[in-house]
């Protein structure tokens, strides 16, 4: 009756596309993520997996735990895999199936760069997804470039914390000029079904950064990864919004480009980073004039995000 | 149709005919006038193909992964440094039990920079699987793309063709072309029985346990065996349609040979001449050519080889500390037989020296002179 | 419901030559055989709980059921469901003392929900005469209700529904008692009161007004002549300032005094100037009707507004109405004129001293600072105790209340057929018409317990609502609730177990009030009942805090598909426990806990 999420009924009851005796972990956000992910996406998509989590979580063979296609790819090779797929498909006149390159963030932010940054500089017809749980879980937690400043990971052990910030990806990528950039949530399913459905539909690279929790590198409790995941967008750490770019043809064929920030979820209370962190085993080596820096560089950019979506067209250089 | 063409163009017009869908390719000399051509001919639609101009050699590869798992026709070519780059997705297509074509351009190794002709590029990557085709001429070299997308999709496997830097690569022969109706007949679509399936969804390459991975891996092994008689099929039917003849392993002169010298690629040219010298001075001298060296046809080279006195091995190509990989994998392959010949290892020619039939008939000579070699490579033509 | 389970439809591979493979790394088919239901040690179970506005209702009302069918537009089945445990909707949604308002969890977000106004929209949905339509047969024993006051209502209402003859004795002409002669018409009608006496008598049971339990009929004839019978006399009289004077004159009356005549109308003589003395509810009632009789009305108070016993919605209108208040001010002398009439009452400055054993700040008098209040009459209503005259001393009485045991049973042990208990505000109780109704309900589960020679301790512990006071008449006559879901009526869900990310802010409907000025000058009510729409709007407000909802959280936030949903005409979820892997998700992100994660070994029975 009173439902949370705009969410049909229907498509969390009908032929699910991922069945369960998944290998993930208890509380594993990247599972939660492609079944949130498929909902929007539909049947008609194919899945791309670089070594992740996912690698993982499908199951060992002769089994899988998705029912959609799904080809498994080297660790820096999810981009232009998928555009091989692509190819492929438009081949054989398949161009409605959604091809999606489904990739964590070292194989995103760090070894699968190269070949993101090439996918999507060609503007290959591809879903780009980096479910980011800020680190390499897989392998046992080492830090990446997606790793937030401040974190404890096996490789920024005790007494030498990650002091880097977090690679801007979003930046990265919107310098590509691609079609479609947004960040979503695990933790707002509507959100993300939203922009999954709307990426279908959607010509060109379209890039998804997406927070997945995972439980055992955030050193925290399996029951609180969606709420601390929550927690990031409530306090500003990982806005959600999206970008929009068209390209169009003027008078006298010049090339015009058009671009429009939407944030998508303004948070309803003010929550100060420090929560964010508090509630979290891996932050708890942070200073408290680290955890202030983080403060100010969060609200920085959240001041830039709302300039740049108060509706004013944007140059890419702005 | 008859036309002089330089060998990367050969790669080029082979790929053409085999309606190949999916190029995948990043240029290095002395490749890259493959790709120009192929970027032409879909330009222009003489080639209905997607090329995607991908940002390294690393991402060819994992393209046509992709474009070959969705089940259509692909293709790629490199060289060298390229070929290394490309080493972990090798293993993968290989793996994957993808028939992807690849055309390498044997080319030194940096370094120093060196685009010359040399076979360490592909020989270092015997080991990923991939089933390796070394071509002696343009002719062979287009030939070889076409009867490679046959094998490759028969047995489930990429082949890899080889070819001489500049030798051939930039080299103008004349090439008979043939016609795409001849080349439909021989080469039917390809149509896999596992591919990306909506209807029918299944995962590719996932994870796998100690409990199948070695069994899945001993498979591998056994269609890779099964190339070497499939090869030999498709070279016969080849040859019923083009009129021309092909075999895993070629044979020049080599009936009642003494001596006979085993090359691959531009050496075997050279080396035919120099035969054809000693035989006209009536001394028993005979070539085995290389063409498919993985799988290895072990068999074959027992046969050819293991009645003779003495086997030359040209190496155009170094293993450091070992030598030639020719020469160490047929001492491997004539090992069990009982009346070895003495095997002469030479190690010639390494980033792009020119090596003449002079240069073999000393070769040769040596072996002739000496019960057994007197060094192990000798490194044929060293400035002492 | 029976679902086929999905384990079941798992196949599984096992090669044991290569030649069983496949001739590449493709997978066969799905994970389903891996069942990592056993990775578990916590389980998830559904479970309904007891949202705290229930639990701190004396009554145990259930209110998050019958909003829940107000939101459903069900009115006529939001009543009857309602008066499972508290059975005068329209009556309690007028005066209640609203301790669920104050409890719900909604008001850490914005505000309260107005549930008193919705109970109130809810009685007025039906025709309060009609009577309960699933009567039971008679039980063969008969019951005494003496007072008609909410108490005795109750458990006339509740005894008759477990199948007791119910006759209900008053002294006074009109039946409801404090309802009816002590709470003022402003606020709650009499014809409320009269339609709800219709319906206890549409029951069945025999009403006898102007039938004084000690005069007109006695205390022994009854418990010769009855099988049970239950004491509700309420508190009629008023505890005395014990000043000089204070007997002598007719300006000089008592609160309850003077509510009752205005009630019955009787003239009451106040001159131009009240002062009441006092600060609970019947201090502002009194003040309030004095100035609708035309007086000024000054409200004197030892203490501090802080510590008024009196509702603060009371006191507030009391204000607009243009009652004045003397805070911290205690009656020291009355001087009388000759003709009885008052010439001043002297009153002494009072301080607040530190707390007394109520936890309020004790009023001490300033040295010797005193003033004079100039008023014609004075209205004491400083409390209420009742009148134990009719007990005729065969049932002990103490500190001005009757001692009962845990079923309200008066311990009285001299001779009679009856079995005697006792409730509302003659026993040690709080005086609310809430607390009056839910001592009814108990003792009438007691009568029926002794009845069946149930021991009402066992039955109280399994009937018990949250960890209050309350218990459920739904439960003990094991009626299903409005979720076919496992009850937990032990756990109480309170704000720290509520997730308000899922709650969007929402103002409360605002309620039409009339203004000071045309209320006071008349008895007849001030405000009117919701409209549908309004009552629609304020029942969407209820967060319904541990009861399942269906909103679709733990189905779409499962990490593991392992929610599933009961299906078409089938209410709720249903855990796949092959494949759950007890991360607790589903528990944390279940907006108001209406999962609990249990002890993977706990046996519990579980319908799925």
């Amino acid at each position: 009756m009173q439902k949370t999420f705009d969410i049909p009924r229907e498509l969390m009851t009908e032929e699910e596309l991922l069945q369960p005796g998944m290998l993930s972990c208890q509380g594993c956000g990247a599972s939660l993520a492609m079944k949130l992910a498929l909902k929007g996406l539909g049947k008609r998509t194919v899945v791309v997996i670089p070594a992740c989590c996912w690698t993982i979580i499908n199951g060992v063979y002769p089994y899988s735990a998705l029912q959609v296609p799904i080809i498994h790819v080297p660790f820096e090779t999810a981009a232009i895999s998928a555009s091989g797929v692509r190819a492929g498909l438009d081949a054989r006149g398949e161009k409605d199936v959604v091809v999606m390159a489904w990739a964590g963030d070292g194989g995103t932010f760090d070894i699968g760069i190269q070949s993101l940054s090439g996918a999507a500089e060609r503007n290959d017809d591809i879903l780009y997804v980096c479910y980011d749980n800020e680190a390499y879980m897989n392998t046992g937690i080492q830090r990446s470039s997606a790793t937030p400043v401040g974190a404890w990971t096996t490789t920024t052990p005790a007494g030498s914390i990650k002091e880097e910030p977090k690679k801007d990806i979003e930046e990265i990528m919107l310098a590509h000029h691609i079609p479609y950039m947004a960040t979503t949530s695990v933790a707002y399913p509507d959100d993300m079904y939203m922009k999954f459905k709307k990426v279908r539909h959607i010509t060109g690279t379209k890039f998804i950064h997406l927070l997945s929790p995972c439980p055992p590198g955030w050193r925290i409790d399996p029951s609180k990864s969606v709420q601390i995941t929550r927690m990031a967008t409530q306090a500003k750490v990982f806005p959600l919004y999206e970008v929009r770019r068209w390209r169009f043809s003027k008078k006298r064929g010049r090339l015009e480009e058009n671009w429009k920030y939407t944030i998508n979820i303004y948070p309803d209370r003010e929550l100060p980073v420090k929560e964010y962190m508090k509630a979290q085993g891996r932050f708890q080596q942070m200073t408290e004039d680290m955890v202030n820096d983080v403060q100010e560089r969060v609200d920085r950019k959240w001041d830039e995000l709302i300039r740049k979506a108060d509706g004013r067209p944007l140059t890419p250089n702005e | 149709m008859k036309q002089v063409i330089k060998g990367n163009f050969a790669v080029s017009h082979g790929v053409k005919l085999c309606r190949v869908k999916v190029i995948s390719a990043y240029p290095i000399t002395p490749q890259t006038t493959i790709v120009e051509e192929l970027s032409e001919m879909c330009a222009s639609g003489e080639l209905d193909a997607k090329f995607i101009k991908v940002e390294s050699e690393h991402s060819a590869m994992a393209g046509v992964i992709g474009s070959s798992t969705a089940g259509v026709r692909s293709f790629t070519a490199t060289s060298s440094q390229g070929l290394l780059l490309m080493h972990e997705v090798l293993h993968w297509a290989a793996g994957a039990r993808l028939p992807i074509v690849l055309a390498n351009v044997n080319r030194a190794v940096g370094p120093g920079w060196n685009i010359w002709a040399d076979q360490t590029d592909s020989l270092s990557q015997r080991d990923t699987g991939l089933i390796q085709v070394y071509c002696e001429s343009n002719q062979e070299v287009l030939d070889s793309v076409i009867m490679a997308y046959k094998l490759a999709e028969k047995v489930s496997l990429p082949v890899m063709l080889t070819y001489d830097a500049f030798f051939l690569s930039h080299t103008s022969e004349i090439v008979d072309i043939p016609e795409i109706e001849q080349v439909d007949e021989f080469l039917p679509p390809y149509n896999p029985e596992f591919r990306i399936d909506i209807n029918n969804p299944r995962s590719f390459g996932g994870m796998i346990g100690p409990d199948y991975y070695f069994e899945e891996r001993y498979i591998m092994h056994k269609d890779a065996l099964k190339a070497l008689e499939y090869y030999q099929q498709v070279c016969k039917e080849f040859e019923e349609i083009f009129g021309r003849e092909y075999d895993i392993c070629e044979e020049y002169r080599t009936g009642d040979a003494e001596v006979i010298v085993v090359a691959a690629g531009t050496i075997t040219s050279v080396s035919r001449i120099a035969v054809d010298k000693f035989r006209e001075e009536g001394k028993k001298v005979g070539l085995m050519k290389l063409r498919m060296f993985r799988p290895v046809p072990v068999e074959r080279w027992r046969k050819v080889l293991g009645n003779v006195a003495k086997v030359v091995v040209m190496d155009r190509n170094l293993t450091a500390g070992l030598g030639g990989v020719f020469a160490s994998e047929i001492q491997a392959a004539l090992y069990p037989i009982e009346n070895k010949p003495m095997v002469y290892p030479v190690i010639a020619g390494l980033g792009g020296r020119d090596v003449t039939p002079d240069d073999i008939e000393g070769i040769i000579n040596y072996a002739l002179s000496n019960d057994k070699p007197t060094d192990v490579p000798l490194f044929w033509g060293l400035k002492e | 419901m029976a679902m086929k389970k999905r384990s079941e439809m798992a196949k599984e591979y096992d090669f044991t030559s290569w030649r069983d493979f496949t001739p590449m790394n493709i997978s066969l088919g799905t994970m389903l055989h891996n069942m990592t239901g056993s990775w578990r040690f916590i389980k998830p179970i559904y479970e309904d709980k007891v949202p705290a506005c229930q639990n701190a209702c004396p009554a145990g009302n259930d209110i998050e059921g019958w909003i829940k069918l107000v939101q459903k537009g069900e009115y006529d089945k939001a009543y009857w469901h309602l008066k499972q445990e508290q059975p005068f909707p329209a009556i309690l949604g007028r005066i209640c003392f609203k301790f669920c308002e104050t409890s719900c969890n909604r008001a850490v977000l914005d505000d309260y929900v107005s549930i008193n106004e919705l109970e109130r929209f809810v009685g007025d949905q039906v025709d309060l005469s009609t009577p309960h339509p699933d009567l039971p047969e008679y039980n063969g024993k008969n019951l005494a209700v003496v007072g008609s006051g909410p108490a005795g209502m109750s458990v006339a209402y509740y005894g008759r529904l477990l199948g007791f003859r119910v006759t209900m004795f008053e002294a006074l002409p009109e039946m409801g008692g404090i309802l009816r002669v002590g709470i003022p018409a402003y606020r709650l009608p009499r014809e409320v009161v009269a339609a709800e006496f219709a319906g206890l008598k549409n029951m069945g049971i025999e009403l006898l007004p102007k039938t004084g339990v000690g005069k007109d009929i006695t205390l022994n004839e009854l418990r010769n002549n009855y099988d049970y019978m239950f004491l509700a006399t309420g508190v009629h009289a008023s505890m005395k300032l014990n000043l000089e004077g204070e007997d002598q004159s007719h300006r000089i009356m008592s609160g309850l005094g003077m509510l009752k005549k205005v009630a019955l109308g009787e003239e009451v003589d106040l001159g131009d100037r009240v002062a009441v003395i006092g600060g609970g509810n019947t201090a502002i009632d009194a003040a309030r009707t004095a100035i609708r009789l035309g007086a000024d009305a000054t409200v004197v108070y030892r203490r501090s507004e802080t510590e008024m016993p009196a509702h603060s919605e009371e006191i507030e209108k009391a204000r607009e109405e243009g009652v004045r208040f003397r805070f911290l001010a205690a009656p020291e002398k009355i001087e009388l004129n000759d003709d009885g009439t008052i010439r001043k009452l002297v009153c002494c400055e009072m301080e607040l001293g530190p707390p007394d054993e109520s936890g309020r700040k004790r009023p001490v008098k300033k040295d010797g600072v005193l003033f004079d209040i100039k008023t014609d009459s004075i209205v004491t209503a400083i409390g209420e105790i009742p009148l134990f005259d009719y007990l005729n001393k065969i049932i002990k009485t103490e500190n001005r209340v009757i001692e009962v045991n845990e079923c309200l049973e008066v311990d009285a042990k001299a001779d009679g057929k009856a079995k005697i208990f006792a409730g509302g505000d003659i026993i040690d109780m709080p005086h609310t018409v809430v607390h009056a109704v839910a001592s009814g309900k108990k003792a009438a589960i007691a009568m029926d317990c002794d009845r069946k020679g149930v021991e009402f301790a066992g039955v109280l512990k399994k009937i018990a609502i949250g960890d209050g006071p309350a218990i459920s008449f739904s439960q003990y006559m094991g009626w299903s609730p409005i979720n076919p879901v496992r009850q937990n009526n032990s756990m109480v869900v309170d704000s720290e177990k509520i997730v308000y990310d899922y709650f969007v802010k929402e103002p409360q409907v605002e309620k039409k009030i009339q203004d000071a000025n045309s209320r006071k000058g008349s008895f007849e009510p001030y405000s009117d009942t919701f409209s549908e729409k309004d009552a629609l709007q304020e029942a969407s407000r209820c967060m319904h805090c541990g009861r399942c909802t269906e909103c679709d959280n733990c189905l779409i936030f499962c990490p593991d598909i392992s929610v599933l949903v009961k299906g078409k005409g089938h209410f709720g979820y249903a855990f796949d426990y092959d494949y759950c892997k007890g991360c607790g998700i589903c528990f944390t992100e279940c907006p108001r806990n209406a999962i609990t994660m249990i002890d993977e070994e706990t046996p519990i029975e579980i319908d799925n």
